[in-house]
């Protein structure tokens, strides 16, 4: 598995089983996590077991309702929208009875939840710029630089330009190995372009510690060695309308995890490449030692004896 | 191998070879201890020159010798932050299994990366020459591993990124 899933898997599983007609309802009450902090939650209702709710708790909710998460989640879900749970920003709820469209659709949908919601700054990025390269004047003022504080310490700015739309990441290492580690895997990154099959993929640009000038004004970056940016540079081709923009969203919402993920995963393989190479050594070693061997003593008489 | 390489495991080979001549050596100093003389360094006359056998200016080893004992010191190449945070690692790796590696010193020398203690009793326990094979195979391997371990972390980084990079 190279790419990570967009989906969340247990809320798709689950939703599969709950939403088959052959199983009756069952009370449920699940606390399920997904990447960049968030949590879900999933339960029936305590007098009713045909009607299930999922929320969803996320701590950039706020900046993501600011910049239009709602509508994005309207016009998916619009069917199941009810008021949020206490302590959640979010709630959808479910008749088991009446689903309200074919359930493969449904679970496919709601399993992107969190994709969803976090799709809506990026789609208001895109809109923009589409819009001002129609017109023919550039205004510098209707470029908005968007920032969603989806974990600690680390964000995601999106902001609108002229003829291009720029997404930074600003990400931590916490161990300094994972910063070395990033340094190659984004080194390639930077590097892939140069392949002729991905010309078009858009352009990446790597600073550490130094923030890239789109966000230089920006309050409270902090400054210090495991701080890293990362800034694609996303031209009108990589959004185009439809089946492209909805899968440059996804796959750029996943960027962090599939980095950090990647780079976890090569620590586990030197680590078992350092075992595998350990006991190597200590064959080595352990062939300078003698072998005794264990010869029968045996009695003037014929009869053996074992030494205690 | 490389040309360089050859000549200086002979070296390093030649030198363990003839420093590997140790005995059973009673303290001077304390009555009924036996350490060894090249840690303690209780007594001058026990202890003999050292020898440092350069590669170049990063890979080294040093190896000093007692009457009763021998410690080897091996510098590792570390030519960039890869090759020394992996280098890092894998000597750590090692030392936490010293327990194991009988003739394994558990905190390396100051300046080296890795240092080997091999006392009169691992001598008598087991053979020289396999003892001299074994750290000459070390020496070997530990460059080839840490290449091998960046090569296939650039190769990944490689795959990696195309495929998040295509299609998008």
């Amino acid at each position: 598995m190279i790419l990570l899933d967009y989906h969340n898997r247990i809320i798709e599983d689950t939703l599969k089983t709950r939403f088959n007609p052959e199983n009756k309802p069952k009370p449920v009450d699940m606390s399920i996590v997904d990447f960049d902090g968030v949590s879900y939650h999933l339960s029936t209702l305590d007098d009713n077991d045909a009607k299930l709710n999922l929320s969803i708790r996320w701590k950039c909710w706020n900046e993501l309702v600011q910049y239009g998460a709602l509508d994005v989640l309207k016009r998916e879900y619009s069917r199941w929208i009810i008021d949020p749970e206490h302590g959640y920003d979010f709630t959808l709820q479910f008749d088991l009875n009446d689903i309200g469209g074919d359930p493969e659709d449904v679970i496919r949908r709601v399993s992107l939840l969190k994709r969803n919601a976090m799709a809506a700054p990026f789609e208001r990025a895109f809109d923009a710029q589409s819009l001002a390269e129609q017109e023919d004047h550039w205004d510098p003022s209707s470029s908005q630089l968007m920032t969603i504080h989806y974990r600690d310490g680390e964000a995601i700015y999106v902001q609108n330009q002229q003829d291009r739309v720029t997404v930074i990441f600003s990400t931590l290492f916490k161990e300094e190995t994972d910063r070395v580690f990033a340094k190659v895997f984004l080194q390639e990154f930077v590097d892939a372009r140069k392949k002729p099959h991905l010309q078009n993929a858009p352009q990446v640009i790597y600073s550490h510690r130094e923030p890239p000038l789109e966000i230089r004004h920006v309050p409270g970056l902090l400054d210090s060695e495991s701080q890293g940016y990362i800034t694609f540079v996303l031209f009108p081709r990589n959004y185009a309308a439809g089946a492209v923009r909805e899968e440059t969203i996804s796959r750029i919402q996943i960027f962090r995890d599939y980095l950090h993920y990647h780079i976890k995963c090569s620590k586990a393989y030197m680590h078992s490449r350092m075992r595998a190479r350990v006991s190597d050594f200590l064959k080595v070693l352990n062939r300078a030692k003698p072998e005794i061997q264990a010869s029968e003593k045996k009695l003037a008489s014929g009869r053996t004896f074992r030494r205690a | 191998m490389s040309n360089t390489l050859r000549p200086y495991l002979n070296a390093v080979r030649q030198t363990l070879t003839a420093a590997m001549c140790l005995e059973n050596f009673s303290s001077q100093v304390a009555e009924r201890h036996n350490k060894p003389e090249v840690e303690v360094r209780a007594s001058k006359e026990v202890l003999l020159n050292p020898v440092v056998i350069s590669r170049n200016d990063k890979e080294r080893v040093l190896i000093e010798t007692s009457v009763n004992s021998l410690r080897v010191s091996i510098a590792i190449k570390q030519a960039d932050e890869i090759e020394r945070i992996l280098a890092h690692k894998f000597t750590r790796f090692l030392t936490q299994r010293a327990e194991s590696f009988v003739i394994l010193r558990r905190k390396p020398i100051e300046g080296y990366d890795i240092s080997f203690l091999i006392t009169n009793a691992h001598t008598e326990q087991m053979y020289k020459h396999k003892l001299v094979d074994f750290i000459i195979q070390f020496m070997e391997e530990v460059d080839k591993e840490i290449s091998e371990m960046k090569l296939s972390l650039n190769a990944r980084a490689r795959i990696v990124s195309e495929s998040y990079l295509s299609q998008t």
